[in-house]
């Protein structure tokens, strides 16, 4: 349940990148730092709309509100449930350690904040297709010294540059391999593949179009995330993105980031 | 017909031009050239042998949709150590690289399974393989942890904690991918490369299927050789001639070419149902063409095309009668609801059709071609002459005995039949010693089931089921399943969703239950549940999958299983409507279908090959007795179901209407003759021993080549198809008994008129208006009278009555003229000439002498007849019997009024 930060980092601040950060010469060392130096020091979202849909057609929707700071490249972030009414109240908070990630999850139906260790690293989050290793991964791929560019081509009539990124082994990776196609401009990954072997396990896609800036930072708000082997996909919809704003201490304390609204 | 027999006979390069321009087509749609492989299609699914939109199918593909594949690999890997952190070292290994393998959606297993561990306000989860390699001390509270865990318990490990199970979830993997690209292999060849274990064990439903689809086509790979050599041996030794062998052979496998190809164009596969089709057929077309060949190496006319001629007369109307009586049986088994049946019965009856006309067309046109036409002396005819002599002698001296014992056999066979139990063993179907057998079996008994059955809840209504009342309902029926005998272990999201609340609550015993609120049971299922909650529940939380372990594998105990648990869902209160699904469910209710339509499939084939043969004896009567000797054998055959306790299972319920379809052909062949040569010789009791010297050869062959050819399929490595082979070839031996014990017997008092007959007579143009003693008839019944007579030919001069005779025969003249006279003094005084319609010889019929000599001017015609002749009419057809009293009266009334008014 704690990956539900990182999913949220994914669809806003990890994406998020300065309009003047074009890549340098087309390298992929290039490509990967003008992504990474793009990550904006704190990002508050006003609306997450996370849209999980089923086999069958069947979906679930969550809606809420997201805090995320990037503290000397440790990320905090807290997610706090809207709705449905049912679900109201339940808040997420991940702080990334060094060692290991603190999370902890304030359920309302027990009153109780539980500190979650360990995690099950590849499970969904809440249902939907995000799971907090994925998103590690993505986070992971912006401090890759070894991708590779690929080269370029064109997605759905945007000119990319593609990228191929290897998780580490210390980084116990289901995934062999990441490709990313990257939108130049905005350096912002427009798609990227998670490969399991050959096999493209899970595809995060999103279009130009919904590039959007909040400051000198970039965002897609809206972006699709599709697990082929399970065939369910979940929308990630952001709106009323501010980046580098001071946030509250309080929403990132264990002892109080569920409290108030 | 004659005129297209004869047209066959006097063109044999331009049918056999057709037939070879069929073929080729029939090749092209079967084998795909540009791809190189066949178009024919395997499909060893139990479960697509069901209707494709019953409710049954449906709910089992709504199953799959929402919960994905419920039929898992399962592999059991005997391990030492495995609660060591090496152990668990090496089980995490192989999950990893058993969900690497391409097509495997997930791999799972106590590595990968997470183990909640609640610490105070902490709530550790991670997997099981995480905590071993964290802290391996945690490995030795693994074992209590797992048999305190409902969800784990002898599920991830077995009791005596030495076998490790894996589940591998197929994705998009086909099961002929599955199954061609060797994955059982694979799996076991990895699972002894990572572990090094001796001992793996796999089963589950896409290894049992792939080992059927195997055993399937070894089946097929044994049996079609098999047969070809048979029928190579036979024709050889029927028509000793290569040729003739060769043009036999050709004529079998041509129809069982266009068969499949008729399978690829009606997009039927071979599946458990349709792969008895290709050996049938070629058994079945080697009976036709031995038979056609029979007869064809023993005509005696020199030209080619007269051989052929002859041949078609004499073999044709039998072998149409034969192929439509045996197509017939087939068409039996359409009604039945099954696509794989009905698509068994039209495929045989097109292939028996396909077989039927080139035996009539291709292979008379092949012979015909043959340069050396000699005349061969058959083979064993003069020992079947004699044996058939002394059998007619038997069978006419102890005719009632053996109608009686034949009768008696009735009520033991029925009382045995009772004793038939329904269903079928579907693992024990493979032979003992067969892997996968011998792997389910093992994980059956240390895991307390292999097979998997799965209840689906559905509510229609979003987060009904996070309704404590309604989940109280599900964990009621949860405890009531059980406590079932057949049931190893049942999960469901109580399960995970109470497993989530004692973890979140301190890990404390008192909290493994339910929240008392909906919203609480949201949350926790929301919040806490890890990706095995999505097999149990649906996202949202409107229907939810129980997945229910069974140890049993008949069909027979399933099905007991089946309707104890349907009452109980019945039970359940709305809106949670729940059914029964999965792969052994849906094969029981297949198999069920099957052997339920078995008393409606053989009785429509009975009545549909009595109405044929009613319609051809013209004689319901006659058709009845044709089918006596037929039915006994398959009577007999249920007796010995009964008896040794052999299942009626999709299988063998089909040997009856196929051996009763096949069988009766020899009873035809038999009366067939027999009425033939009591009309010639005018005496049953050597009609008997004439027909059954003509008959009891080729029959004798013919069912040979069946029998054996059935005993081909006891090379099978399946169980049924064994049984399959043995129980026919058995019964069609009982068949080919009774037809030359019981059919001489009770035919030896019956005269049968075949509709051949009837459309061969001619009686010359309008007989009942031109013949006074058929007045009043229809040109149907005026020809029944004609061959329950005897049909004469007299040549010019010969001599019909002789004046002084007594005989008590009477003649009417169909064409022709003769002369009535008498001698005065050694003077010829013609008394009358008579014609066509003209009654003769009546005053014999009451007892007096001839009174005059009856002498044929011109080649004539007569019909004649006697008293005997006329009581069988009488009996038989009263109503052609009541017009001929009243038209003999007629004519006998008409002569006195004419004799009194010559006195006059």
């Amino acid at each position: 349940m704690t990956r539900i930060l990182a999913g949220i980092l994914l669809a806003a601040a990890p994406l998020l990148a300065p309009a003047q950060g074009a890549p340098a010469a087309g390298s992929a060392a290039a490509i990967v730092e003008c992504m990474r130096a793009n990550i904006p020091s704190s990002v508050q979202v006003k609306e997450v709309e996370l849209i999980a849909r089923d086999r069958t057609g069947g979906e679930r929707q969550l809606r809420g509100r997201l805090y995320a700071t990037n503290d000397k490249d440790r990320i905090k972030a807290m997610l706090k449930i809207g709705s449905p009414p049912d679900l109201a109240g339940a808040a997420y908070l991940m702080k990334e350690g060094t060692k290991s990630d603190e999370i902890y999850v304030f359920v309302p139906a027990l009153n109780k904040v539980r500190r979650v260790t360990g995690g099950s690293m590849d499970g969904p989050l809440w249902g939907t297709d995000l799971s907090y290793n994925d998103l590690k991964q993505v986070q992971n791929a912006f401090y890759d010294p070894n991708a590779k560019l690929e080269g370029k081509a064109t997605l759905d009539g945007t000119p990319v540059q593609v990228l191929q990124f290897s998780p580490q082994p210390d980084q116990a990776s289901r995934y062999s391999s990441i490709r990313a196609w990257v939108e130049p401009k905005s350096c912002m990954a427009l798609k990227a593949e998670f490969f399991e072997g050959q096999t493209v396990r899970k595809r995060f896609s999103g279009s130009a179009k919904d590039l959007r800036q909040a400051g000198p930072h970039w965002y897609l708000s809206d972006m699709l995330v599709a697990d082929l082997k399970e065939g369910t996909q979940t929308r990630i919809k952001v709106t009323g993105v501010a980046a580098d704003k001071d946030l509250a201490d309080r929403l990132f304390n264990p002892s109080t980031f569920y409290v108030g609204n | 017909m004659q005129r297209l027999t004869r047209w066959i006979a006097a063109h044999p390069l331009y049918c056999m031009a057709v037939v070879a321009l069929l073929s080729l087509l029939a090749f092209v749609t079967v084998y795909d050239l540009h791809d190189g492989r066949l178009r024919l299609k395997i499909d060893p699914t139990i479960e697509r042998l069901l209707p494709e939109k019953g409710e049954d199918r449906a709910v089992f593909e709504r199953a799959r949709e929402t919960f994905g594949d419920s039929d898992a690999v399962l592999v059991a890997v005997a391990m030492d150590g495995v609660f060591t952190p090496e152990g668990i070292a090496r089980i995490d290994e192989l999950t990893r690289r058993f969900g690497e393998l391409p097509g495997v959606r997930q791999a799972s297993s106590l590595a990968n399974a997470p183990n909640p561990l609640a610490k105070g306000d902490m709530l550790e989860i991670s997997t099981f393989g995480a905590q071993a390699s964290e802290d391996p001390e945690r490995v030795k509270a693994f074992p209590a942890e797992i048999a305190a865990n409902p969800i784990y318990r002898d599920a991830l490990v077995s009791k005596d904690g030495r076998t490790v199970a894996f589940s591998i979830s197929l994705g998009d993997l086909s099961e002929e991918d599955f199954r061609k690209q060797d994955y059982t292999g694979k799996i076991r060849q990895l699972a002894r490369e990572v572990s090094g274990a001796e001992q793996i064990w796999i089963t589950g439903g896409p290894v049992i299927k792939a080992a059927t689809v195997d055993a399937l086509l070894d089946t097929l790979a044994f049996t079609l050789p098999a047969v070809l050599v048979l029928i190579v041996l036979m024709l050889l030794l029927v028509s000793r001639s290569v040729y003739g062998m060769l043009a036999g052979a050709a004529t079998v496998l041509i129809s069982l070419l266009w068969t499949m190809a008729s399978a690829v164009l009606l997009d039927i596969p071979i599946n458990l149902v349709t792969a008895i089709v290709p050996p049938l057929l070629l058994t079945l077309g080697l009976s036709y063409a031995v038979h056609l060949q029979a007869d064809y190496y023993a005509v005696k006319e020199q030209s080619a095309e007269a051989r052929v001629l002859h041949v078609l007369s004499k073999v044709g109307p039998g072998l149409v009668l034969s192929g439509a009586t045996t197509v017939a049986g087939f068409l039996a088994l359409m009604p039945q609801a099954l696509p794989a049946i009905q698509q068994f019965a039209g495929l045989s009856a097109l292939g028996v059709t396909f077989g039927m006309l080139l035996t009539l067309v291709f292979l008379p046109s092949a012979l015909r071609l043959q340069r050396q036409n000699t005349v061969r002396r058959p083979l064993g005819e003069r020992f079947f002459l004699m044996q058939a002599r002394r059998l007619a002698v038997f069978d006419l001296r102890w005719r009632n005995w053996i109608i009686g014992i034949a009768l008696l056999t009735v009520p033991i066979d029925l009382y045995f039949a009772s004793r038939i139990h329904v269903g079928t063993e579907y693992i024990k179907s493979f032979h003992e010693d067969a892997e996968a057998r011998r792997d389910f079996e093992q994980i059956n008994q240390a895991f307390n089931g292999a097979s998997i059955v799965s209840i689906l809840i559905e509510t229609h209504v979003n987060d009904a089921l996070t309704d404590p009342e309604l989940i109280a309902q599900v964990e009621s029926l949860q405890h009531w399943l059980r406590r079932q005998p057949e049931v190893g272990s049942v999960v469901s999201y109580v399960d995970h969703l109470k497993l989530i609340n004692q973890s979140l609550n301190e890990g404390d015993p008192a909290h493994y239950a339910v929240p008392r609120e909906a919203a609480a049971v949201k949350q926790l299922l929301v919040f806490g549940g890890s990706s095995e909650i999505k097999r149990a529940i649906d996202s949202r939380f409107r229907s939810a999958l129980l997945t229910v372990r069974i140890n049993v594998d008949s069909s027979a105990q399933i099905q007991d299983l089946i309707q104890r648990v349907e009452e109980r869902l019945h039970e359940l209160k709305p809106p949670l409507n729940a059914s029964l699904t999965g792969s052994p469910v849906l094969a029981t209710r297949a198999v069920n279908a099957i052997t339920s339509g078995q008393i409606s499939s053989l009785a429509l084939a009975s009545f549909a090959i009595w109405v044929m043969l009613s319609f051809m004896f013209t004689s319901p009567r006659a058709a009845l007795l044709a089918m006596l000797p037929n039915l006994l054998p398959v009577l007999l055959y249920f007796g010995i179901l009964g008896i040794s306790g052999i299942s009626l299972n999709p299988t063998t319920s089909m040997i009856a209407s196929i051996v009763l379809g096949i069988a009766v052909d020899d009873t035809i062949h038999f009366l067939a003759r027999f009425n033939a040569d009591a009309r010639a010789k005018g005496n049953e009791t050597a009609a008997v021993k004439s027909a059954l010297a003509s008959i009891l050869r080729p029959v004798t062959f013919t069912v040979l080549s069946l029998c054996i050819g059935f005993l081909v399929f006891t090379g099978s490595e399946l169980k049924n198809q064994v049984q399959f082979g043995v129980l026919a070839s058995f019964t069609l031996f009982v068949a080919w008994f009774a037809d030359i014990l019981l059919t001489p017997a009770l035919g030896s008092k019956l005269r049968i008129v075949t509709l051949w007959d009837l459309l061969r007579l001619d009686l010359g143009q309008s007989p009942q208006h031109t013949i006074p003693l058929l007045s009043g008839l229809s040109l149907r019944q005026a020809r029944v009278f004609a061959l329950m007579s005897k049909m004469e030919k007299m040549h010019e001069g010969g001599r019909l009555i002789r004046h002084g005779d007594l005989s008590r025969d009477i003649y009417v003249v169909v064409d022709g003229t003769l002369e009535a006279w008498i001698d005065r003094g050694g003077e010829r005084k013609t008394l009358a000439t008579l014609g066509r319609g003209a009654v003769i010889g009546e005053a014999g019929y009451f007892g007096q002498r001839r009174t005059a000599n009856v002498d044929a001017v011109t080649p004539a015609r007569v019909l004649r007849f006697d008293s005997q002749d006329l009581e069988r009419l009488r009996l038989r057809y009263p109503r052609i019997a009541a017009i001929i009293f009243r038209n003999l009266n007629r004519v006998q009334a008409e002569r006195i009024a004419r004799t009194t008014a010559m006195l006059q």
